[in-house]
């Protein structure tokens, strides 16, 4: 506001029409020792547009005069953070009457969120809260932990005489290799893959069955005729696939290669 | 060109890098198409038993390798590789070497076939040139690497005839006809009439009796099991307590050894290889299938052994059944498409002969991955499937898939156990694409045995990926599932520590399906976590689990990580080491990508710079990873 004055600047905003000046001063003995000195610039009826003309991070302290629980706006709340210096204070006093300690976990909540710290309540028979802002400015950057940048040194006993053998890559050849398209079988969606970990296999397994009928296994038939010479005779989509050899019109017996269960 | 001719040999170089016998598989098949096109000098090798050194002094050579889930090397590769990096080696020093790199990987995976891809670029920046462009097999492809390497192959011999006419001497598309060619088996069998050994009296006689079998004939064939002919050592399990819940879908068990026939030592994070046994009506059905003598003995022996440097002495004879039971995996490992070939040539009925052959071909081959690759036909199912086809013994031999050990992480600390040896195990099962139920041929069988009963199991210690830490090493640990086997061993180990030295503290993250499930170990990590234990908060440490389905949303360990970001970045600038631990495959990427982020954040530099630090960690040995499929 163009003052050059040494002492802290001060700024209040209210929601009231009016305020007094006594009101003024017992809000912000809770932030100040010494009220006479003070000068503040006092806002009513403030809203965003209140604070245009205020510089940020010009403001020591700000008062928030609240006769509502839900004044400051967070918007407005999220300003008065931007005209308020780095480390500066701020603290919401209720003018209304209110049950304190509900009233007060309100406004501690409303100041957590707008990202101010150091958040305490000032006891319990008038209802305020007092905030910080942090002491960083927004936008600086600063590392969060102390790295060195520099990785510990690893001693190799190298094998000074060999070249590197990475270095007879090519790009092309580190680049993951194209699958060949899914040789399962015909007609098959995604399968499982051979030493499957992930529990697909074993799923896949109970929900297929052996695809053949009773009627076919009792009086078993074959067009192409290679049906009962076996697994080596027989097409992809034989269903006597997987079973023994069988002569046409015999029961197949499933139990006859005793290696499929064996050891 | 012709240069060229004068200062080499016409000869064909394959190397492969495998690790569980696929790359060997494309590499044989390789040598053999190169025989039939007439190629007069063909060698197939495995990559480490070729000296690096050589390597300018060969005209064409083909890589044929395979990466790992972690894009690692094979263990047979590391050393030609850590050679082939060397800075001294000059762009000049493979010129005129031509080469071919075929790769066998996953596409699932990030570091889709590295292997391939790194060693192709260091032959080039080394001088050499490439005969065609790099071939790429992915797992995930409708027929396997298969559908990348027939195309390639084919390219292959067109382009190296071209290069060298004296190579493919008939042009690269003449092939000796199919019906009339077949090789000879590689191997001959002896059959003795000499008995050995009256049936043991003692339990100790009965395992000396084991041992020298074993050891016999795992010897026979040579190269199949470099390294795991003669065991360690014999197991007889004492424990075998169920850790999952009944009834959970979950079947994890905790296991527990003695040492019966020498003493053992081994480090925590180490590998406890195992030999299964096979089902008796499994190996009763394969003998009386193949109509064989299980009461003869024999030995087996290359078939031009006074060619081969073959200078061990004659080994004594097997019992015919033995030598099955031990080395020839009847009833868990599908053939590979060479035996199929080889079938249509044995077989008598003629729809059978057909459609072996239609098996064979490239134009049968998607069928053939659909039927036995896919499915996990096993070698006693496809043998029943085509009744007529009787097989030499020889072939057998030959051709059905070598008995391989399994591998676990041991989960027991020796100092905590002396002569013991634990384990944690999830029994394998699944269903296959046909509807079939099937179980993993080791954990099965370890699951099915009775403390009770007295069986041998031979076994092998190995290394891991996991190096046995200090005690005042801080540790991070991650391993949900069975993935906490290897911390149990530490965790019992730094208890043990701390009686008489002062041990950093630990952060141990577990993961499971639910508290009630699967919650392996609960009371063991617990007792830990409490009273100043080595996993306590009071010591600096702590433990952390994941419920994924406890809870609508999927929580794994990687969240707990992240709830845990200082902790962890603390004790990481303390020197701590990673390790991570388990059977799923995108799990170690996630966690890796977690501690980027607690990088990142914590330290407060760019994602890209932690991503480099943590890549320092893993050079300096401080962060490790064993993952398992």
């Amino acid at each position: 506001m163009g003052t050059e004055m040494e002492q802290e600047r001060l700024l209040v905003v209210t929601d009231q029409v009016a305020v007094s000046v006594s009101a003024v001063f017992d809000a912000v003995k809770v932030v100040r020792e010494g009220v006479e000195q003070i000068d503040p610039l006092i806002i009513t009826q403030a809203s965003l547009d209140s604070l245009l003309s205020v510089e940020s991070s010009s403001i020591d302290d700000v008062v928030s005069l609240c006769k509502s629980l839900e004044f400051p706006s967070d918007q407005l709340l999220a300003n008065l953070s931007r005209v308020l210096k780095p480390g500066g204070r701020i603290l919401l006093y209720l003018t209304s009457q209110s049950e304190v300690q509900m009233a007060n976990s309100s406004l501690e909540r409303k100041l957590l969120l707008a990202g101010f710290l150091d958040i305490q309540s000032s006891g319990n028979k008038s209802v305020g809260v007092t905030g910080k802002k942090p002491s960083w400015k927004i936008g600086s950057s600063f590392s969060i932990k102390k790295t060195s940048q520099v990785l510990p040194k690893v001693q190799v006993d190298d094998d000074a005489d060999l070249i590197d053998e990475d270095s007879l890559l090519t790009e092309e050849d580190l680049k993951k290799p194209q699958l060949p398209p899914s040789d399962c079988e015909v007609g098959s969606t995604r399968k499982a893959c051979k030493n499957c970990t992930c529990g697909r296999a074993e799923a896949e397994e109970k929900v297929e069955k052996l695809g053949i009928t009773m009627d076919q296994l009792n009086n078993p038939q074959s067009a192409c005729g290679n049906c009962g010479l076996g697994d080596a005779f027989r097409c992809s989509t034989c269903p006597y696939k997987g079973l023994p050899p069988f002569k046409l019109g015999e029961k197949v017996t499933l139990s006859g290669n005793f290696l499929a269960a064996d050891i | 060109m012709g240069s060229m001719e004068e200062k080499f040999d016409e000869q064909l170089l394959i190397l492969y890098a495998s690790q569980t016998g696929n790359a060997m598989d494309a590499a044989e098949r390789l040598g053999r198409e190169a025989e039939r096109r007439g190629c007069p000098s063909v060698s197939v090798l495995s990559i480490d038993e070729f000296q690096p050194i050589d390597l300018p002094n060969k005209e064409a050579v083909i890589f044929i390798v395979s990466t790992t889930g972690q894009g690692d090397n094979p263990d047979s590769m590391k050393g030609f590789w850590r050679f082939l990096l060397q800075k001294n080696l000059t762009r000049e020093w493979l010129k005129g070497v031509h080469y071919a790199v075929f790769g066998l990987g996953d596409s699932s995976y990030q570091k889709y076939n590295f292997v391939a891809k790194k060693l192709d670029k260091r032959l080039s920046d080394l001088g050499a040139t490439a005969i065609i462009e790099r071939g790429l097999g992915d797992d995930q492809h409708p027929s396997g690497h298969e559908g990348a390497l027939d195309p390639w192959m084919s390219a292959l011999w067109n382009m190296l005839y071209q290069k060298n006419h004296k190579l493919l001497p008939n042009g690269p598309d003449f092939v000796t006809p199919d019906a009339t060619f077949l090789d000879q088996p590689k191997i001959q069998i002896i059959y003795h009439d000499v008995e050995e050994g009256i049936p043991p009296l003692s339990s100790a006689k009965e395992l000396k009796y084991l041992e020298t079998q074993v050891e016999r004939a795992r010897s026979m064939t040579p190269g199949k099991f470099s390294g795991n002919d003669r065991p360690d050592c014999f197991l007889k399990m004492t424990k075998n307590r169920l850790l999952s819940r009944p009834d959970s879908g979950k079947d994890v068990r905790h296991f527990e050894f003695d040492a019966v026939s020498s003493s053992i030592d081994y480090e925590v994070g180490g590998v406890l290889e195992v030999l299964p046994g096979q089902s008796p009506a499994a190996l009763d059905a394969f003998i009386r299938r193949c109509s064989l003598n299980p009461e003869s003995y024999i030995t087996v022996q290359p078939r031009d052994a006074e060619n081969h440097d073959f200078l061990n002495p004659p080994l004594s004879p097997v019992k015919l059944k033995s030598f099955i039971e031990l080395t020839m995996d009847v009833a868990s490992a599908s053939p590979r498409r060479y035996f199929f070939e080889v079938m249509s040539y044995f077989a008598t009925a003629e729809h059978e002969k057909e459609r072996l052959q239609y098996f064979a071909s490239p134009e049968g081959r998607d069928d053939l991955y659909q039927y036995n690759q896919k499915e996990r036909r096993t070698v006693l199912e496809v043998l029943e499937d085509f009744p007529s086809v009787q097989m030499p013994f020889e072939w057998l031999v030959q051709l059905v898939p070598p008995l391989k050990t399994r591998a676990y992480s041991i989960s027991s600390s020796h100092s905590a156990h002396p002569n013991q040896v634990h384990l944690t195990v999830s029994v394998v099962s699944w269903t296959t694409p046909y509807k079939r139920k099937r179980t993993g041929l080791c954990s099965a069988w370890l699951a099915s045995l009775d403390p009770q009963q007295r069986v041998f199991i031979p076994a092998w210690f190995r290394k891991g990926s996991l190096p046995p830490p200090r005690p005042s090493l801080p540790l991070i640990l991650i391993g949900p599932g069975t993935g906490c086997a290897p911390f149990h061993g530490f965790v019992e180990e730094r208890a043990l520590q701390s009686k008489t030295v002062s041990t950093a503290p630990i952060i141990f993250f577990f993961g499971c399906r639910s508290n009630n499930d699967d919650f392996l170990y609960r009371d063991f990590w617990l007792s830990h976590s409490q009273k100043n234990g080595v996993l306590s908060e009071d010591k600096g440490g702590g433990f952390y689990v994941a419920f994924s389905r406890d809870q609508p949303q999927k929580v794994y360990v990687q969240h707990k990580m992240r709830e845990q970001s200082m902790k962890i970045w603390s004790l990481l600038t303390q020197g701590a080491a990673v390790y991570v631990a388990g059977s799923a495959n995108k799990m170690p990427s996630d966690v890796f990508s977690v501690f980027e982020e607690i990088v990142s954040t914590e330290s407060g530099v760019s994602r890209e710079a932690a991503l480099r630090w943590i890549r320092t960690l893993e050079k300096a040995g401080k962060y490790h990873v064993e993952a398992w499929s």
